[in-house]
């Protein structure tokens, strides 16, 4: 079967209709004469009309080939035999190969007992590149650049070696799919026709993404090409795997999560840190000690003890005196174990004076029996603004959209109309990052939300209203989000914390027409219905009550559960800082206060050395970014007009951790079967080094057809030439 | 300034004594400084006429050149008249002109010219126009009177109809039944055997012939370049043709034609004179009769 490897150069066949054209227009160009020897050219055509016909139709398809054998050289066809598939003990490849070598330099490539896993792979893929001959080329593709521009693909074996052996263990999460997605792009840079897909892994299961069926599905459809195409072809690239054999780990203690028992920190308040500590060893852990640091100074410290595959949580409580950014950081001290990078886990932290929150109704919007009177003592029981939120009561009558960047937080309560205007303010509050809760009631006009707040699920509230719901015996919060940060308020009693709230009317909230995978129902009732919806737009997050937030259709303000229900809402809406200060690696830190010169920024990385600071954008704003920020730990940036630094925080991803050995069957069934798996340079010696080529490139043909046409077409124009002379 | 000013002034007067004569024998019963294939007939004196070089002294007066100092010729009653005919083909062909003048008006100035020439030295000058027939017809006549009627049936001459030289020549053939000159003016865009035939019909018929054959400069070098139509003057389909690319085989088709021609026309002993649009018919003239 054919295969064209420049299929993009396909537009030069056009050419071949040129000189078609340029015959065409020449006839076109006639001009009229009067003549008398008619006589004359009527015997002349009579006798040489089908001769020079047959010249000029001779000449033009001579032309026009002359030029489809240049457009098809170009476009670079390639003829393979069908079965390119293992031939007994060799591989049968298709011509000269276009490599692409997949090295996952993950977190656990460094795991190894007598040397990191990384070594092990380096082995594995220069028997690879052993394997390949002059004429082949390889790209060498590692996990940890996968967010940089690709260098091209060399022709030179040992280059590509020398690049191989240079990788060092990066701090980046395994994700195979995004490798194999890269490798196929960079292929588009290779010019031979067989192609392979050479993934270098270390054997762990994590960043598999087994559970990701349809990137999977996508990726396979990707590999697998068109019917016709040949095994080891460009468009059917042949997939290995060379992995080690590794084994489960016997001693893997780390620190998996750190966090605060609420959303919104406040300055002089104690907070509840908690520290995730997690056994992934094959036997229990010896005594560790977890130590926590603020801003470098050591608050707290505890003993653990974790049994084989458990996780044992550590509170520390700590009070932060000023508000500001902090850089939190958890280790494991006097530990030590196969992975020494989730030994220790950062996090940053904003402290704010307090969480500004506008609260809009339609009235007065004075006392507590207003629409939202019940929400405002929840949050701000006493009026000196000395809790965690300040909050701010309109009615919305005097709601402008010049207050919105004044507040992290707006509540519409039960609000009938409003103003065009003001949708537009809010929609571009919350997805320039902002929350907004909104309150439903007897008050709110459906028809009106759904036309303009919803927009059928293209407006800002997380889902279109439905009828209204009278129940005559009222239902019972049932179901809730668990571990979603909403609730870190409550206690482990949860579920009992809802029994005395009862609803009785509520909207029906459409969720079934909106098939984002972003809206989360935070709480339904016992009959089903959401009552609780979230959804993320842009940067920010809109939460929906079906219900009132006052006691117009519920009694769950006068529960226990409601001041922390709310709290946690609102906390949780106003929780998000922009652009993120927690990181993965691999991340950059960006800083999108556009007024500050880059000159006068200054940032430290984890070891205090300075971090290189670049103007860029973020969100279509100007930014100040920094480098690729590769190991975990705690960064900062300074800034000169404010004292403190601003925190930044590189940790893991926490699934790194687990050293799960992925089956053989499992990598034959992620690739539906079109996958060739190696354990040991041996295997690959045996298999590839004597694979034969049997494919082959026709442009040379076609180059020698071309010049063969062009002396043909010089012979016959000659002719033509002393013809008419 | 008709036809006759036109020939008087550019043509007759720069052509001077060029005298038209009969190569072979003609007969007639009028007076002629040709040679008469009658013998036996009287002598009687007919007048005078000016001399001319190339005269016989032993014809000069001498009595008028002793009384008025004149050179004047005795003319007598028993040299025979030649009997011309000139035919002019008239076919759509010779309208074709890529310069300034068309064949036809070529042929117009040549055919008057010839007729001038002939009455002048008292020879008889008839007409025929033709295309694919015989369009008029005069018969010879000897007066300046005669030759203006002529050259008022020249100037009614147009371009149109198909050549078709043969036939016509055939029927001229049928209608001159005494000896004489028959001087065709054409460009000869016919079968050249079908021409040679009625010539040699005509030749039977104790007719000398004399070919004027008119033709236009592109007519031979065909320099046309790209795509042309080329829409025929005598209602023939139009052809769309390579210029570049049938140049070189119109030619080789042209000169086959005018060798066929004048190879005919050599065989039967048949005077053709090619002339060309663009050439001075002065120059025409004195080339043609001077041979």
């Amino acid at each position: 079967m054919f295969e064209f490897l420049n299929p993009l150069l396909f537009g030069g066949l056009a050419a071949v209709a040129a000189p078609v054209i340029i015959h065409l227009l020449h006839r076109r160009k006639v001009k009229q004469v009067d003549w008398g020897a008619m006589r004359f050219l009527a015997e002349l055509i009579a006798q040489q009309r089908r001769r020079l016909f047959l010249e000029e139709m001779l000449l033009l398809l001579v032309r026009a080939l002359l030029v489809t054998c240049l457009a098809l050289a170009m476009v670079r066809p390639a003829f393979h035999r069908r079965n390119g598939e293992v031939d007994g003990q060799a591989m049968v490849r298709q011509g000269r190969v276009a490599a692409v070598l997949l090295v996952d330099d993950s977190v656990s490539s460094a795991v190894g007992r007598a040397q990191p896993s990384l070594e092990t792979m380096k082995k594995l893929g220069a028997a690879y590149l052993d394997s390949l001959m002059p004429g082949d080329e390889v790209s060498v593709l590692a996990l940890s650049q996968l967010g940089n521009t690709p260098g091209d693909p060399v022709f030179d074996l040992e280059a590509a070696k020398s690049a191989l052996n240079q990788l060092k263990p990066g701090f980046v999460a395994t994700d195979i799919p995004a490798l194999l997605d890269g490798a196929l792009e960079q292929l588009k840079r290779h010019v031979n026709p067989g192609a392979e897909l050479v993934v270098l892994t270390d054997g762990r299961k994590e960043g598999w993404q087994e559970t990701d069926r349809g990137r999977w599905e996508e990726l396979r459809t990707r590999l697998r090409g068109p019917k016709s195409a040949a095994p080891g072809s460009r468009q059917r690239p042949r997939v290995m795997v060379l992995a080690p054999e590794c084994g489960p780990i016997e001693d893997n203690l780390a620190i998996i999560a750190l966090g605060t028992d609420r959303t919104v920190v406040s300055a002089r308040q104690s907070v509840d840190m908690h520290i995730t500590v997690a056994n992934y060893g094959l036997s229990a852990s010896r005594e560790a000690t977890v130590q926590l640091s603020v801003n470098g100074r050591i608050i707290g410290s505890k003993t653990v003890q974790v049994a084989s595959g458990a996780r044992q949580e550590v509170v520390i409580r700590h009070t932060f005196p000023e508000p500001g950014s902090y850089g939190l950081e958890a280790a494991l001290v006097n530990h030590h174990d196969l992975l020494a990078a989730d030994d220790h886990r950062a996090m940053s932290l904003q402290v704010e004076p307090a969480l500004a929150v506008l609260l809009v109704e339609d009235g007065q919007a004075q006392g507590l029996n207003s629409k939202l009177g019940f929400l405002a003592h929840a949050l701000e029981p006493e009026p000196d603004h000395s809790g965690a939120f300040r909050v701010t009561r309109v009615p919305v009558t005097q709601f402008l959209p010049s207050m919105l960047p004044l507040y992290r937080v707006v509540v519409l309560g039960d609000l009938r109309l409003l103003d065009a205007t003001m949708v537009d303010a809010l929609e571009r509050f919350v997805v320039g990052g902002g929350g907004v809760l909104v309150g439903l009631g007897p008050g709110t006009n459906p028809g009106f939300i759904n036309r303009y707040w919803a927009r059928g699920g293209e407006g800002f509230l997380p889902c279109p209203l439905g009828p209204v719901v009278t129940l005559s015996k009222p239902a019972l919060p049932a179901a809730v989000y668990l571990g979603h940060p909403v609730f870190n308020g409550f206690d482990a009693k949860m579920d009992e914390a809802w029994k005395g709230a009862k609803v009785t009317t509520y909207f029906k909230l459409d969720t079934a027409r909106i098939r984002a995978a972003d809206l989360d129902v935070l709480l339904k009732l016992d009959n089903g219905d959401p009552l609780v919806v979230q959804r993320r737009r842009g940067l920010g997050v809109v939460t929906l009550v079906g219900s009132s937030l006052n006691t117009d259709w519920t009694d769950l303000p006068l529960q226990a559960v409601y001041v922390p229900l709310l709290r946690g809402v609102v906390g949780h809406l106003g929780s998000f800082i922009f652009p993120p200060r927690n990181l993965l690696p691999g991340e950059r830190i960006i800083y999108a206060r556009v007024s500050t010169p880059v000159a006068s920024m200054q940032g430290e990385d984890n070891r205090g050395q300075p971090l290189n600071l670049t103007l860029g954008a973020w969100e279509g704003r100007d930014a100040i970014l920094s480098e690729p920020l590769m190991e975990p730990g705690l960064y900062q940036l300074h800034y000169p007009r404010e004292a403190q630094p601003i925190h930044y925080a590189v940790a893991l991803a926490p699934a790194e951790s687990a050293l799960q050995p992925i089956k053989d069957r499992e990598i034959t069934q992620a690739f539906d079967g079109a996958v060739s798996l190696f354990h040991s340079p041996e295997q690959v010696a045996t298999s590839l080094d004597p694979a034969r080529r049997q494919s082959t490139e026709l442009w040379k043909g076609l180059l020698a057809g071309a010049i063969g046409l062009m002396f043909v077409e010089g012979w016959l124009t000659r002719r033509e030439a002393r013809a008419t002379s | 300034m008709n036809l006759f000013e036109t020939v008087q002034q550019e043509v007759i007067e720069r052509v001077g004594n060029l005298s038209l004569t009969a190569r072979r024998a003609v007969e007639s019963i009028l007076a002629g400084q040709h040679r008469s294939v009658r013998r036996g007939l009287s002598v009687e004196f007919a007048g005078h006429r000016e001399y001319q070089p190339g005269d016989d002294l032993r014809h000069l007066d001498w009595l008028v050149y002793a009384r008025s100092d004149r050179f004047d010729v005795r003319q007598y009653e028993e040299e025979t008249k030649l009997r011309a005919t000139l035919v002019l083909d008239t076919s759509g062909s010779m309208g074709y002109s890529s310069g300034t003048q068309t064949k036809l008006a070529f042929g117009l100035s040549l055919t008057a010219a010839l007729g001038f020439l002939m009455i002048r030295q008292s020879d008889s000058v008839g007409l025929v126009t033709c295309d694919t027939g015989i369009r008029h017809f005069i018969p010879p006549g000897s007066t300046m009177p005669h030759l203006l009627h002529v050259l008022g049936a020249l100037e009614q001459a147009r371009p149109g109809g198909e050549t078709s030289l043969a036939p016509v020549l055939a029927e001229i053939a049928g209608r001159l039944t005494r000896r004489g000159l028959v001087m065709l003016i054409s460009d000869g865009f016919d079968d050249p055997a079908a021409l040679l035939t009625s010539i040699q019909y005509l030749l039977h018929r104790k007719q000398e012939v004399r070919i004027f054959q008119v033709l236009d400069p592109l007519e031979r070098t065909f320099p046309f370049k790209g795509m042309i139509e080329f829409i025929g003057l005598e209602n023939e389909p139009r052809l769309k043709l390579d210029g570049d690319r049938v140049r070189e085989h119109y030619r080789r088709v042209f000169a086959n034609h005018q060798e066929r021609l004048r190879s005919g026309c050599h065989a039967c002993g048949v005077q053709l004179e090619t002339c060309w649009t663009n050439e001075d018919l002065a120059g025409v003239l004195v080339r043609a009769l001077t041979v």
